[in-house]
């Protein structure tokens, strides 16, 4: 038939890289940060223990998985949801949208006001999350980049801000 | 507020604006239950790389799309036949029409094929004939269709269909597909949708949720059609007019058509110049004609138009006037802005006294005017030019 | 005005306005395929009399197989079950839900089992997880209002586990809503006062708040407009027919207008009072919406500054300097407000200190209010807020709406 012709769906595969990176990134960001800053904790704590959320980009990727194990510890448990039970799913409608958000044109809050991802869970922890997104950014980002990510850039102090932001670093790039 | 003892208001079309809007569909169609798209569009479009940015567009989503990219500017049924056989063989379930009139026109025919009325096609021509909802259906604009996509009618090979379930489920108006066209194309669709927003909002069938569609495409038209046609290069503008259209499009198959269209329609054949041209040309005189007329509310148009300021500034009883001078100013602009280009259109179609008899004649032979004197005086001074 | 950089819009409603609206559901109906419906409603709206005038108008056209009055204030998963049961044992094809808020949502919830023949409705909680459209449903507000006539949204209470399920999907809007002025003539007047400032609300957050769009800008400006000319005209004359008609196309246009652009602070708070404390959501509103727009101020004045034209004329509008009509907006709410509380004698409260219940005692304790900014953390309408707010902040302003203070406005922390 002329003038018709079937086309495949193609790969973005340096936006998928890029994308699992970062999110690889913010989830062992996310489990230092349940570890060294008083906020984040005190927002795991009110999760119920084996509490797991995960981030991810639709239709089939990348993942960011964390959850609390059962003696409440946070623990960012992979790129693979296979097998886990996943109590909060915020997923990111398509790999341009998760691009807007990882390089930062879209905040948190833009991306929501511009229905770039949905909430599959309870929207209470929903906010708990965002909240710790938010904390974990502000570590892991300079000033000038964090306030286009953040609603609200907090007043810290010194010593919060950056001891806080070595650690944090240290622990996310050795794991622990 | 006028607010009318009875009005009915249907929109059915979700409207898609903005940045990467084009990545958005396929979520989209996973929420209409679609797993195989067919996208048509023309060739001209498609050579110009609107297929290459939907095909982009689908990357990452798993979602394989067919493509068909001959709609020819005068589609026939003889081409839904042979959409409708690929349709069906290639098992898809949804169409995307990418482009202007005449491809939106074909994909509304052709979802009146698939959802099983293949063989009477015609059958459903006319007012109301199609009863059920008919499968999913995309628009995806340029800037070369006047909003008539997103509307409840289609004119296909003759024929005028029109009811509800004709409008698509969905428009996705994306800044890479409103790329910029010549100056007479611009002037002209814009003016059509303006013409459509400016008659739903004015006219007798008024009502507080078309409004809301035609006040919006009012107010983006005034505030970027001069400006775009000025600046091919601004995105923005061209996004803003293309929402105008859309909005415009919805607006109208919520009222009464208005005397500017159907003058304006039958102008445009007789005279063979854009339609869109002629109803933004007769609109302001139609509107000075009926200024006093208490079922035309034509004072509360100033505030689209010129916004709060000059709204809230003016006296009540001068705010119609100011509107309709607004309108002829807007004419003038467009001469200017477009190095004349589209005045000369008018003035070089050469409309004759007789030509207006004629086409006064056939409002009133239609239907859609029913003072003939007060036509022909209409026609005489929109081509004298005010 | 700003084209955001994306935005999208969506109301597929079918909306039949007039005085005699109810008339044409029959046609609407057929028109679905449908005529053995089954009416869902609450004892108050029978109480009200308005299903006799809804069975009077539509009985020679359709069939109608059951009416459901148990409904209670507040959705009820249980009530969902068995109302579900009773539509299948009546053989109905269709609802029709009249009421308010919470019956709209038991409705939807209904219509989610009967078209899927599910067992368990927490399958389909969440976004996007309906797939196909559900029964005909005709939606009949009695307040003007709510707004769940035309939003996506269901959010129906499992009081045994203690849970909230959320379902969002553009197949639960109803196929049609019928907006006639007989369905709200005889609303008290502090029932009146308090929708009335719900659809306020409404109107006024999505216009401000971070989601907004040119579309939903223009339904919430009508909106706006129809509220100031009509809410006080009716609460002080019920039976005024072309006032409840404008109120109750108001509670639509800003009910679209919300539905597509979400709330923002106002709502967050209200539903936490609202929840700690029991007091009905448009009375929470109609405290809360004048701080909501204070606290706001440095982020979003210039918006709120543009709802003087609609709320007050263009006579006021004009005579205000551009610097002060945000304030001067919420001057005038603070102005409806207390028209509404001396129209009401009293029982539309100005301030949450002057909530009281149906015997005189006190909705708000004090006490309570930590509780509530502990609350309102856990509330996802505070994403579109224009500034953000932690606990305290949440307890600053509903300090100043208890005392019925206007806050400092230097006062919010700024982002």
């Amino acid at each position: 038939m002329e003038n018709f012709r079937e086309v495949a769906a193609g790969k973005k595969s340096l936006k998928r890289d890029y994308v699992a990176i970062m999110m690889w990134f913010m989830g062992r960001a996310i489990q230092a940060a349940a570890a060294v800053d008083r906020a984040v904790k005190k927002e795991f704590v009110d999760m119920p223990d084996g509490f797991t959320f995960a981030l991810c980009v639709m239709p089939n990727g990348p993942h960011m998985i964390v959850g609390k194990d059962q003696r409440g510890l946070v623990r960012y448990r992979g790129w693979d949801p296979e097998g886990k039970t996943i109590n909060l799913q915020m997923k990111i409608k398509n790999i341009e949208a998760a691009m807007l958000i990882f390089t930062f044109q879209e905040s948190t809050a833009l991306a929501t006001a511009r229905e770039r991802l949905i909430v599959d869970g309870e929207v209470a922890h929903a906010c708990a999350i965002v909240r710790i997104l938010d904390i974990v950014e502000v570590y892991l980002l300079p000033k000038i980049i964090a306030k286009l990510a953040v609603k609200r850039y907090p007043a810290w102090s010194y010593a919060r801000k950056y001891l806080g932001r070595v650690l944090i670093y240290f622990r996310t790039i050795f794991g622990f | 507020m006028y607010l009318p003892e009875h009005y009915e208001f249907f929109c059915p079309v979700k409207i898609n604006s903005g940045h990467k809007a084009l990545e958005q569909i396929p979520f989209e169609l996973d929420a209409l239950n679609v797993r195989k798209p067919f996208v048509i569009s023309r060739k001209d479009d498609s050579e110009r790389g609107l297929v290459d940015v939907i095909i982009d567009a689908f990357k990452d989503s798993g979602i394989a799309i067919g493509i068909f990219d001959g709609v020819p500017a005068d589609p026939d049924l003889k081409l839904i036949r042979e959409l409708f056989n690929i349709y069906r063989d290639r098992g898809y379930d949804a169409v995307i029409a990418v482009g202007g009139g005449p491809v939106a026109d074909t994909a509304k025919v052709l979802n009146i094929a698939v959802s099983g009325k293949p063989n009477n096609i015609e059958g459903c021509a006319g007012e109301n004939l199609i009863k059920r909802p008919l499968k999913p259906l995309i628009i995806v604009p340029t800037l070369s269709g006047t909003g008539y996509e997103m509307s409840r009618n289609a004119f296909f090979d003759g024929r005028d269909y029109a009811s509800h379930f004709l409008m698509p489920n969905l428009a996705v108006i994306d800044p890479r597909m409103t790329i910029p066209e010549d100056a007479v194309t611009t002037a002209s669709t814009t003016l059509a949708a303006l013409a459509h927003a400016v008659e739903a909002y004015t006219g007798s069938s008024k009502n507080p949720l078309a409004d809301a569609y035609a006040y919006t495409a009012i107010q983006l038209i005034m505030e970027h059609l001069v400006n775009v046609i000025g600046d091919q290069q601004d995105r923005n503008g061209r996004l803003s007019l293309a929402n105008a259209h859309a909005m415009a499009g919805c607006a109208f198959s919520n009222v009464a058509s208005g005397i500017a269209h159907e003058l304006g329609k039958i102008v445009g054949d007789v005279c063979h110049v854009p339609s869109g041209l002629c109803m933004g040309m007769l609109l302001p005189h139609i509107l000075e004609k009926h200024m006093s007329e208490s079922d035309y509310h034509i004072s509360d148009l100033l505030l689209p138009l010129a916004g709060f300021d000059v709204y809230a500034s003016m006296a009540e009883n001068q705010r119609a006037r100011r509107a309709v001078d607004i309108l002829y100013d807007l004419l003038k602009d467009l001469a200017a802005v477009s190095g004349g280009a589209v005045s000369r259109i008018w003035k070089d179609a050469q409309v004759s006294e007789d030509t207006l008899q004629d086409v006064a004649q056939r409002a009133v032979g239609n239907g859609a005017i029913s003072d003939m004197d007060c036509c022909v005086k209409i026609l005489r001074e929109a081509r004298e030019g005010k | 005005m700003d084209m955001p950089g994306y935005y999208e819009f969506c109301c597929r409603v079918k909306i039949i306005s007039g005085h005699d609206a109810l008339e044409k559901i029959p046609d609407t109906l057929a028109q679905l395929n449908a005529g053995r419906p089954m009416i869902v409603t609450d004892k108050g709206v029978v109480g009200a009399g308005l299903i006799d005038i809804v069975v009077d108008a539509i009985s020679n056209g359709v069939n109608i197989r059951a009416i459901a009055d148990d409904v209670p204030p507040d959705s009820d998963l249980r009530i969902v079950h068995s109302l579900a049961r009773l539509y299948r044992e009546k053989d109905c094809d269709s609802l029709i839900a009249i009421g308010g808020g919470s019956v709209m949502d038991t409705a939807k919830g209904i219509n989610i089992i009967v078209s899927e023949k599910a067992d368990n409705l927490m399958l389909f909680s969440g976004a996007n997880a309906l797939k196909r459209a559900l029964r005909p449903m005709i939606a009949i507000p009695t307040t003007a209002g709510t707004g769940s006539e035309v939003t996506l949204v269901a959010v129906i209470k499992d009081h045994e586990k203690h849970l909230k399920m959320a379902f969002v999907s553009n197949f639960l809007l109803p196929d049609a809503s019928i907006v006639d002025s007989r369905m709200t003539l005889t609303l008290p007047p502090a029932i009146t006062a308090a929708t009335g400032m719900d659809a306020l609300s409404h109107a006024v957050e999505a216009y401000t708040c971070l989601a907004k769009n040119p579309l939903s800008d223009a339904h919430a400006l009508a909106a706006i407009r129809l509220i100031s000319d009509n809410l006080l005209k009716v609460t002080v004359n019920p039976g005024d027919k072309k006032g409840r008609l404008g109120m109750a196309s108001a509670a639509t246009l800003a009910g679209i207008a919300f539905g597509n652009s979400m709330v923002g602070m106002v709502h967050t708070l209200g539903h936490s009072v609202g929840s700690v404390c029991g007091v009905p959501h448009g009375a929470c509103m109609a405290i809360l919406l004048p701080y909501g727009l204070e606290y706001n101020m440095h982020k979003n004045g210039h918006l709120t500054a543009e709802l003087l034209l609609p709320m007050a004329g263009a006579e006021v509008y004009v005579a205000t300097p551009k610097e002060k009509r945000a304030q001067k907006v919420i001057d005038l709410i603070r102005r409806m407000n207390q028209e509404l509380y001396e129209a009401t004698g009293g029982r539309h409260a100005r301030f949450f200190g002057e909530s009281l219940d149906r015997n005189g005692k006190e909705m708000v304790p004090k006490e309570k209010l930590p509780d509530i900014a502990e609350t309102a953390l856990r509330d996802g309408s505070i994403f579109y807020n224009p500034e953000d707010l932690d606990y305290n902040d949440f307890l600053m302003v509903l300090e100043a709406a208890w005392e019925g203070k206007p806050r400092n406005a230097c006062l919010t922390g700024k982002g």
